[in-house]
C-alpha cells in the first residue's frame, strides 16, 4: 500500500523537509504518521469521525424529536419524503418536499354500524384492513413545502455537562434541517409515527457511549488480570490463566444473555439497565485482552532496556511507571479501538434478542430487532436504515482498526 | 450388583484408565509424557468452566423448585411459601452451591450424568439428546463450509501481497509489462475485493444476514426457508412404509444450508484473513527464497513451502472457531426458528430459567471446544516437527 | 566439455548492472553500476558492509531480487553455458532453472532458515535432484547420503532423514552445502556462510570448501564482511561500498596492497598479532574479585524431575583496573552470564562478587543480597542489541539521564542536563540529538547512547556484552576507538565480552577463555595470542581467520597479477 502510494506521489513530503519532526516524534505521532499514509483508513475515519459527530450531537442534526413526544400521530407507518429540487411545476434551488396526507380508508361506518355482516365481509376482503394498504398517503404536489436551515424546533441540550455540583448545560433549540408546516420524516417513521432518521441518529451515539463503558469496563479488568499475572508470574500466573482459559472456552453471548437475563429480573431504570449491560459486556470480555497484555508484558519485561534501568537503580515502582507502562500505552489505545466493532456487536446481538436494551431507548439493536418483524419486512422496508447505518459504521471501524493496526506494528518501527 | 456399580461408574473408569494408560506410555516417551499433560490439564480445564458456568447458573434468577410449584398452581393448588421450601429441599436445592456442583461433577464423572430438567421434566441427557449432536452437526458444517471457502481465497490473496499495480522493469518487454501490470492489478482488485468481504463478515453479523436473505425470499414471494423441514414433511418419518423418503431428505437439504450458510459466514471471513496472514507470514520467510534459489517453482514451491507450513497453526484454531460458530448459534436460531440445542439454551435462559438444561449446554459446548484443541494439540506435535520440538524440546 | 575451460573464457560477467528499489521515498540505488566476472574455477571474493549492494548483486545472478527491485537498463548479466551466452536477465519461467540450481546454487548466512523447518532434509534435497538431473528417488537418496558423507557428516544415512533443528550448527551448514552441490552447479554463491558460527567451526567450514572447490572444480562467489576469511579462500576479490565497485584485483594486491581507504579501513579491524600491546610491567591490583562463583539455571523441562544446567561452574577470577579484560568463549558457554553475574543480574547460586576500593562496600553473592544503588554507581553495562537496550519510548536525554535521575544523583534538572551534555559530547553524540527519539539513530549512534547511559553516574567498572557484534566492520572500529580513549581518560576497567577473537586482539589487554562455563585459561593478550597452553585455547586462535602473510602465499610477483589465468586445480593452493 505504502509503495503504491508513493508510486502515484500521494501525500508524499521530501524527507529533509521532515526530518527534525520525524527524529523528534514519539510513540504516537510516529503511529498517526503511518496511519495517514493509508487511504482507505483515512476515509475510512473521516466517515466514521462524520457518523460519530452526527451521533452526537443527534439533536441538532435530527429533524424530528425521536421519542413519543415528536411522533407524528397523522402521519404513521409513512414512507420516507424525498426531496426534489425541480419537478413538473419548475425549478427551485431550495430543495423542497410535498405535503402528504393520509389516505381516508373508504370504511362504510354506518353500515358497520348497522350490524350488516355482508359489509363487514366486504370490508375484510376490499383490503382496507390489510397493513400494506395502511401506509398509503396522497401526494400533493401543489403544495410543496420547502427545506429550511437551522429551524427552530423542539428544546434540546447541545452539550450537558451537569455533573455533580457542575451547572454546565448548554440548551439550544435549533435544528440543522426542517420544513415549516409539519414534519420533515427523511426516512419514513414506523408504527407510532416517530421519526426513523432521528432515531437512527440517536442511536448511534447511545450504542458508542455503552461500547465505550463497556471497553473502559473491559480494559480495567484486562488490565488487572493481564497485569497481575503477567507482573507476578509463577503460581499466581497459572492459576488467573487457567480461569482465564477457563472463561474463554464457554462461549460470550449465552453468558451475556444470562447475566441479561439476571438484570431483567432486577427493577432497574432504563439508565442503570443500560450501564449495567455496558459494564456486564466489558466485565466478561477480559480473557483475549487479558492474556494478550500479559503477554505484552512478560516480553516487555524481558526486552534489554528494562535490565538496563534496572542496572541503572531504578525501582520496580519507576520500571512499570517510566518503562513498562508507557510500553503498552499506544498499544492499549490501539486494541481499544480496534475492539469497538466487537462491542458493538456484542451490544446489538444482546438488544435484538430483546434482552439488552428496550423500545423506549434508541439504540441500534433495538432499531435492528424491529427488522425481523414480518410486518416490516413487506410494507415498511425504510424502517431498514438503521441496518445500513449500522453496517456503515462497522466497516468504517473495522477499515479504521486495520489501518491503525498495521501502522502500530511494532516491526516497522526498526526500519 | 457388581454390574449395576460399574453400570453407575462407567465414565470415571475410562477417564481414569485412560489417563493411567497415558502415564503409564509415558514413563518412557516423551510424547505419551506430553500427552498425558495435555490430558490432566484438559480435565482441570473442564473442571473450572463447570465451575464457571455454575457461578454462572447462580446468577439467573428464579430456581426449579419455584418453577415446579408455579406450574402445580396452575393446576388451581394453592401453594405456601412451606410447600417450596419442601420442594427445595427435596430437590436438594438448599444446599450451598460447593455441594451442588460438587454432586454435579460427581454424577458427571461417574456415569456423564448431567442432572435434571425441570421444564422438560426428564434427564438432561434425554432431554438434549438428538438436539445437540443437530447443533454439533450445524456447526461442523459450517466449519467446513468456512475452511472450504476460506483457505483457497486466503492463498490467493496471499499471493497479491507485496505487488505493485504497475511492472516498471526495463529489462522485461513491453508485451511483458503489459501483461504483468494487468495481472498486478486483476490481483489488486481481487485482493481489495477479499478485504472487502472478510470485512462484511464482520459488519454483516449472522443475524442481519439471515434477515436479508429473509427479505430476499420475501420479495421473491418464495416460502422461506426457516425451520428444519416446510410443513408437509415436517411429521413425514425418515423411513415411512415405502421405503426412505427421498422427498425429506430433498426438503431437508433445502432447509439445511441456510443455517450453515449463515453461521459458518462470519467464521469464513475471519478466517479468510488468518490464512492470508499466515501464508504472507510464511512466505517471506528465508526457506521460501532458498528453494526457489534451488529452481522449485510453481505450485510445488507454493503448495510445498509457505502453504504446507501455515496448516498446522490453522489447524490450531479450530477449537476457538467452533467457538465463535456456537457464539452465534443462539441468535441465528431465533431469527431462522431452528430447533436444535442452540434454541433449547436461549428457552431454558431466557423464558424457563432452566439452569441445570443451560449448564448442561453450556458444558457441552465447552467440552467440545477443550476436546478439540486436545485433539489438535496432540495430533499436531504428532506430525509436525516444529511443535514437536517446541513442546518437547529436542 | 567443461573440463578444458579455455584460458580466456569466462564463466559469468557482469555488466553495468544498476538495480534500485521502489521504497516509500522513492527510488533508492542499491547497485550503482556494478561490473564483475567470474572465470570458471575463480573464487571471487565479495566483500562488503551491510547495505553495500553485495547480496543484490549475488541474487540478481539468481534472479531473485526482491518485487520492488528494478533492475535498469543497461544491466547485463551473461553465463557461459555449453558455448552459448544466456542473457539471465532475459530468462522465462523454466528457463531460470539454468540459473536457479542447475548452474548456479546458493549457500545462505543463515542455514536454520534456508531449510524448510517441516520438511525433512532429504526430502527437500531429492527434489532439488529431480528437478535438475531427472534422478528417481533412490538414485537421488543414494546421491544424497554420498554428498552428505563427503561434507563430513557422521552418520550420513540417519542425519539425511532428520530436520533441519535437530542438527548441530555446523552441522546445518554442512548440510547446505551438500544442499548446494547436488546439481553439480559451475558457480556457488555463498552469502556469508560462516558469520553465523562459532570460530572453530566457522575454521571446519572454510577447510571443507575449499577441499570442495578443489575436487569439483566449480567457480565460486564467496560474500563477506571479513576479509581474514577472503584471504583464505579467494582468488580475486572486490570490495563494494554503498552500491558502487571501490576496488578489485586478485586477493594479494587488495590485501596486500590496497588502494582506496575503505579497503585499508577494513584490513584494521583485521587483529595484527605481531604488534599486539606488551603487558604492563606489574599487573595493576584487581578492581573486582569473583570468588567460587556458580550459577545453575533449571531447565524448563518436560520431564517429571526438574534438570539443571549449570552456566557457570565454580570461577575465581580478579579483574585487574584500569584496564579491558576480554572474556572470549563460543556461543553456550556462560561469558555473558558471568558478565551479568558481576552486575548482580543473574541469580548466583553459590560464591560471591566483591568490588574494592570503593566508597562503600559492595560485595554481593549467594547469601547476600544486593545493595543495587551502590552496585549501579560502581558498575554499569553496555548491551548487545542496540535496538531493545534502549526504551522506543523516551528521548535520548531521558535515557541517558535515567541512572541520574532513578537514584537522584543530580540536586536539579540544570545540573542533570548539564551531566547528560558533558557525557554525550565525550561519547561523540550530538547535544542537537539529544531531543530525538531512539528510532532516528543507526546501530553505531545507538550503541555511542548506551554507552553514554552507562557512563553517567561516573562508575568504575563497564560490562559490554557483545557490544559490537551487531555492527558493520567500520562501525565497529570507532565504537572499540572510544572505549580505548574511556580507558585512558577515565581509568575505566572494562570487561568486553566477545565471540570474535578479532576484536578482542585489537582492543583488550588481559584475556580470559571459558568454555562450558569453566575458566579454561587467562593471561595478557599476548600470552593468550601467541603462547596459548591450553588445548582449547590453541584450537581457537588457530581458527582466527587472518590475513596470510604474502609469504604464506605464492609470492607477490607481477604473474600474480593474472592469477585468475592459472589453472583450476592448481595442487598448490590445497590445505592454504
Amino acid at each position: 500500500m505504502n509503495a503504491l502510494l508513493a508510486r502515484f506521489g500521494f501525500g508524499r513530503q521530501s524527507k529533509s523537509q521532515n526530518d527534525e519532526s520525524y527524529y523528534t516524534a514519539g510513540q504516537l505521532a510516529l503511529i498517526k504518521a503511518r496511519f495517514k499514509r493509508k487511504t482507505s483508513g483515512v476515509v475510512a475515519a473521516w466517515i466514521l469521525g462524520t457518523l460519530v459527530m452526527m451521533g452526537f450531537f443527534a439533536p441538532f442534526f435530527s429533524p424530528v424529536d425521536p421519542t413519543i413526544n415528536g411522533a407524528d400521530p397523522d402521519y404513521r407507518r409513512g414512507a420516507p419524503q424525498a426531496f426534489y429540487f425541480w419537478d413538473e411545476n419548475g425549478f427551485s434551488l431550495r430543495p423542497f418536499t410535498y405535503t402528504y396526507t393520509k389516505e381516508k380508508a373508504r370504511i362504510d361506518l354506518k353500515a358497520l354500524a348497522g350490524g350488516g355482516l355482508n359489509a363487514l365481509d366486504a370490508l375484510t376482503s376490499s383490503g382496507a384492513l390489510k397493513a400494506s394498504n395502511q401506509n398509503k398517503y396522497v401526494i400533493d404536489k401543489e403544495q410543496r413545502r420547502y427545506i429550511q436551515l437551522f429551524v427552530k424546533g423542539w428544546e434540546y441540550s447541545l452539550i450537558d455537562l451537569s455533573v455533580g455540583g457542575l451547572d454546565l448545560d448548554i440548551r439550544w433549540d435549533r435544528h440543522l434541517l426542517g420544513v415549516e408546516q409539519g414534519q420533515l420524516h427523511i426516512m419514513g417513521t414506523d408504527e407510532d409515527g416517530k421519526d426513523v432518521f432521528s432515531r437512527t441518529l440517536h442511536a448511534i451515539w447511545i450504542t458508542i457511549s455503552i461500547a465505550i463503558v463497556a471497553l473502559i469496563v473491559k480494559l480495567f479488568s484486562s488490565l488487572l488480570v493481564g497485569g497481575v499475572s503477567g507482573y507476578f508470574g509463577g503460581r499466581i500466573d497459572a492459576v488467573l490463566m487457567s480461569i482465564t482459559d477457563a472463561v474463554r472456552v464457554v462461549p460470550a453471548i449465552p453468558i451475556y444473555l444470562a447475566c441479561a437475563v439476571a438484570l431483567s429480573e432486577m427493577d432497574l431504570t432504563p439508565v442503570q439497565r443500560y450501564f449495567a449491560i455496558a459494564v456486564i459486556i466489558g466485565a466478561l470480555d477480559f480473557p483475549t485482552l487479558g492474556r494478550r497484555l500479559r503477554t505484552h508484558i512478560l516480553t516487555e519485561r524481558n526486552q534489554d532496556y528494562v535490565l538496563a534501568a534496572q542496572l541503572c537503580g531504578s525501582s520496580s515502582w519507576r520500571i512499570i511507571w517510566r518503562h513498562l507502562v508507557p510500553s503498552f500505552g499506544s498499544y492499549i489505545i490501539v486494541d481499544t479501538l480496534i475492539n469497538f466493532p466487537y462491542v458493538i456487536l456484542a451490544e446489538t446481538s444482546l438488544s435484538f434478542l430483546g434482552l439488552g436494551l428496550t423500545d423506549p431507548i434508541n439504540s441500534l439493536g433495538v432499531l435492528l430487532q424491529k427488522a425481523q418483524d414480518p410486518d416490516i419486512q413487506q410494507n415498511m422496508l425504510w424502517q431498514f436504515f438503521p441496518v445500513a447505518v449500522f453496517v456503515f459504521l462497522i466497516m468504517a471501524f473495522v477499515f479504521v482498526g486495520d489501518a491503525l493496526r498495521d501502522a502500530a506494528d511494532p516491526y516497522s518501527e526498526k526500519k | 450388583m457388581v454390574i449395576e456399580f460399574f453400570a453407575n461408574t462407567w465414565l470415571l473408569w475410562i477417564l481414569v484408565s485412560v489417563g493411567t494408560g497415558l502415564f503409564w506410555l509415558g514413563r518412557d516417551s516423551q510424547y505419551f509424557n506430553y500427552v498425558f499433560n495435555r490430558y490432566s490439564l484438559a480435565l482441570l480445564t473442564l473442571l473450572l468452566v463447570s465451575g464457571v458456568v455454575f457461578v454462572l447458573m447462580e446468577v439467573l434468577p428464579g430456581d426449579c423448585a419455584e418453577k415446579y410449584i408455579a406450574y402445580k398452581n396452575t393446576q388451581g393448588e394453592t401453594i405456601t411459601q412451606a410447600d417450596i421450601d419442601a420442594e427445595r429441599a427435596r430437590m436438594g436445592l438448599d444446599q450451598p452451591m460447593v455441594v451442588r456442583w460438587a454432586s454435579w461433577v460427581t454424577d458427571l464423572t461417574l456415569r456423564g450424568d448431567m442432572g435434571f430438567s425441570c421444564s422438560k421434566r426428564q434427564s438432561v441427557n434425554l432431554a438434549l439428546g438428538d438436539r445437540f449432536w443437530m447443533s454439533f452437526l450445524f456447526c461442523m458444517a459450517a466449519l467446513i463450509f468456512a475452511y472450504l471457502i476460506a483457505v483457497p481465497f486466503g492463498i490467493l490473496s496471499a499471493f497479491t501481497i507485496n505487488k505493485t499495480w504497475t511492472d516498471k522493469n526495463p529489462q522485461h518487454t513491453p508485451t511483458e509489462r503489459l501483461i504483468n501490470s494487468i495481472g498486478m492489478s486483476t490481483q489488486k482488485v481481487l485482493d481489495l475485493v477479499l478485504r472487502l468481504v472478510s470485512y462484511l463478515g464482520l459488519a454483516l453479523p449472522n443475524f442481519l444476514l439471515a434477515l436479508t436473505i429473509i427479505l430476499l425470499y420475501v420479495f421473491a414471494g418464495e416460502p422461506m426457508p426457516t425451520g428444519l423441514y416446510s410443513d408437509e414433511y415436517r411429521n413425514v418419518p425418515w423411513f415411512g412404509d415405502n421405503g426412505f423418503s427421498w422427498g425429506k431428505l430433498d426438503d431437508f437439504i433445502g432447509h439445511i444450508w441456510l443455517p450453515i450458510f449463515v453461521i459458518g459466514w462470519s467464521a469464513t471471513a475471519l478466517q479468510l484473513q488468518t490464512v492470508r496472514a499466515l501464508v504472507v507470514d510464511e512466505s517471506n520467510k528465508l526457506y521460501v527464497d532458498a528453494a526457489r534459489a534451488r529452481g522449485v517453482d510453481g505450485i510445488a514451491l507454493w503448495a510445498g513451502y509457505p502453504v504446507r507450513h501455515s496448516i498446522s497453526p490453522l489447524v490450531n484454531s479450530i477449537g476457538f472457531d467452533y467457538n465463535r460458530v456456537f457464539n452465534d448459534l443462539p441468535i441465528v436460531a431465533v431469527v431462522i426458528g431452528l430447533t436444535d440445542a442452540a434454541a433449547l439454551l436461549i428457552e431454558a435462559l431466557s423464558m424457563t430459567n432452566d439452569q441445570e438444561l443451560a449448564a448442561a449446554i453450556l458444558f457441552l459446548v465447552a467440552l467440545v471446544i477443550i476436546s478439540m484443541n486436545f485433539f489438535t494439540d496432540v495430533i499436531l506435535a504428532a506430525i509436525d516437527p516444529r511443535v514437536r520440538k517446541s513442546v518437547l524440546g529436542n | 566439455m567443461m573440463i578444458n575451460q579455455g584460458v580466456s573464457s569466462r564463466l559469468l560477467d557482469i555488466r553495468d548492472l544498476t538495480i534500485d528499489f521502489n521504497t516509500d521515498e522513492g527510488l533508492v540505488r542499491a547497485v550503482d553500476n556494478v561490473n564483475l566476472s567470474v572465470r570458471p574455477g575463480e573464487v571471487m571474493g565479495l566483500v562488503g558492509e551491510s547495505g553495500s549492494g553485495k547480496s543484490v548483486t549475488a541474487k540478481s545472478i539468481m534472479r531473485l531480487t526482491p518485487g520492488n527491485a528494478v533492475i535498469q537498463h543497461p544491466s547485463q548479466i551473461t553465463l557461459h553455458h555449453r558455448d552459448q551466452d544466456i542473457n539471465i536477465l532475459k530468462l522465462r519461467g523454466r528457463d531460470l532453472r539454468t540459473v536457479r540450481g542447475d548452474q548456479v546454487s546458493m549457500i545462505f548466512q543463515e542455514p536454520m532458515a534456508s531449510f524448510a523447518p517441516a520438511i525433512r532434509i532429504s526430502d527437500q534435497m531429492i527434489q532439488t535432484m529431480q528437478i535438475h538431473l531427472g534422478y528417481d528417488r533412490d538414485q537421488a537418496r543414494r546421491a544424497g547420503i554420498e554428498l552428505f558423507e563427503r561434507v563430513g557428516i557422521v552418520n550420513p544415512e540417519q542425519r539425511f532423514d532428520q530436520y533441519v533443528f535437530e542438527l548441530s550448527g555446523g552441522m546445518r551448514q554442512r548440510a547446505m552445502i551438500a544442499m548446494a552441490l547436488s546439481t553439480k552447479p559451475k558457480l556457488l554463491i555463498a552469502d556469508e556462510p560462516t558469520t553465523a558460527l562459532d570460530v572453530t567451526i566457522q575454521a571446519q567450514v572454510l577447510d571443507l570448501m575449499l577441499e570442495l572447490r578443489e575436487q569439483m572444480g566449480m567457480a565460486m562467489i564467496f560474500i563477506t564482511h571479513d576479509l581474514g576469511v577472503v584471504s583464505k579462500i579467494a582468488d580475486n576479490v572486490t570490495v563494494m561500498k554503498k552500491g558502487q565497485v571501490v576496488e578489485a584485483g586478485s586477493a594479494e594486491q587488495v590485501l596486500f596492497q590496497p588502494e582506496h581507504s575503505y579497503t585499508k579501513r577494513l584490513l584494521d579491524a583485521l587483529p595484527h598479532l605481531e604488534d599486539l600491546p606488551e603487558a604492563p610491567k606489574k599487573t595493576p591490583p584487581p578492581l573486582l574479585s569473583v570468588k567460587d562463583l556458580s550459577i545453575t539455571y533449571p531447565l524448563a523441562g518436560n520431564g517429571r524431575k526438574t534438570e539443571y544446567f549449570n552456566a557457570v561452574k565454580n570461577i575465581s577470577l580478579d579483574l585487574p583496573e584500569g584496564q579491558i579484560i576480554g572474556l572470549v568463549g563460543e556461543s553456550g558457554s556462560g561469558k555473558t552470564t558471568l558478565g551479568k553475574a558481576m552486575l548482580g543480574a543473574a541469580p548466583i547460586s553459590t560464591g560471591h562478587v566483591q568490588y574494592h576500593n570503593t566508597k562503600k562496600k559492595v560485595k554481593f553473592g549467594a547469601d547476600k543480597a544486593i545493595k543495587r544503588k551502590r552496585l549501579a554507581k560502581t558498575a554499569q553495562m553496555v548491551f548487545q542489541d542496540p535496538y531493545s537496550s534502549l526504551n522506543p519510548r523516551m528521548t535520548v536525554r531521558d535515557i541517558i539521564a535515567e541512572p541520574l535521575e532513578a537514584m537522584n544523583i543530580t540536586k536539579n534538572r540544570e545540573e542533570t542536563d548539564a551531566r547528560v551534555i558533558e557525557v554525550a559530547k565525550r561519547c561523540h553524540i550530538d547535544v542537537e540529538h539529544l531531543r530525538r527519539f531512539p528510532h532516528a539513530f543507526s546501530g553505531g549512534q545507538r550503541q555511542r547512547i548506551s554507552i553514554a547511559r552507562a557512563l553517567v553516574c561516573n562508575p568504575k567498572f563497564i560490562v559490554a556484552d557483545e557490544s559490537v557484534a551487531a555492527l558493520d566492520v567500520s562501525i565497529q572500529a570507532e565504537i572499540l576507538k572510544l572505549l580505548k580513549e574511556l580507558r585512558e581518560e577515565l581509568g575505566l576497567t572494562i570487561l568486553f565480552i566477545s565471540h570474535d577473537l578479532s576484536v578482542i586482539a585489537n582492543l583488550c589487554d588481559w584475556v580470559c577463555v571459558m568454555k562450558h562455563g569453566e575458566l579454561v585459561e587467562q593471561g595478557t593478550v599476548r600470552q593468550i595470542f601467541l603462547e596459548p597452553q591450553e588445548a582449547y585455547t590453541q584450537k581457537l586462535i588457530a581458527s582466527i581467520p587472518l590475513l596470510d602473510s604474502p609469504e604464506g602465499r605464492p609470492s607477490n610477483t607481477p604473474e600474480l597479477v593474472h592469477i585468475a589465468e592459472r589453472p583450476v586445480c592448481s595442487e598448490a593452493r590445497v590445505g592454504v
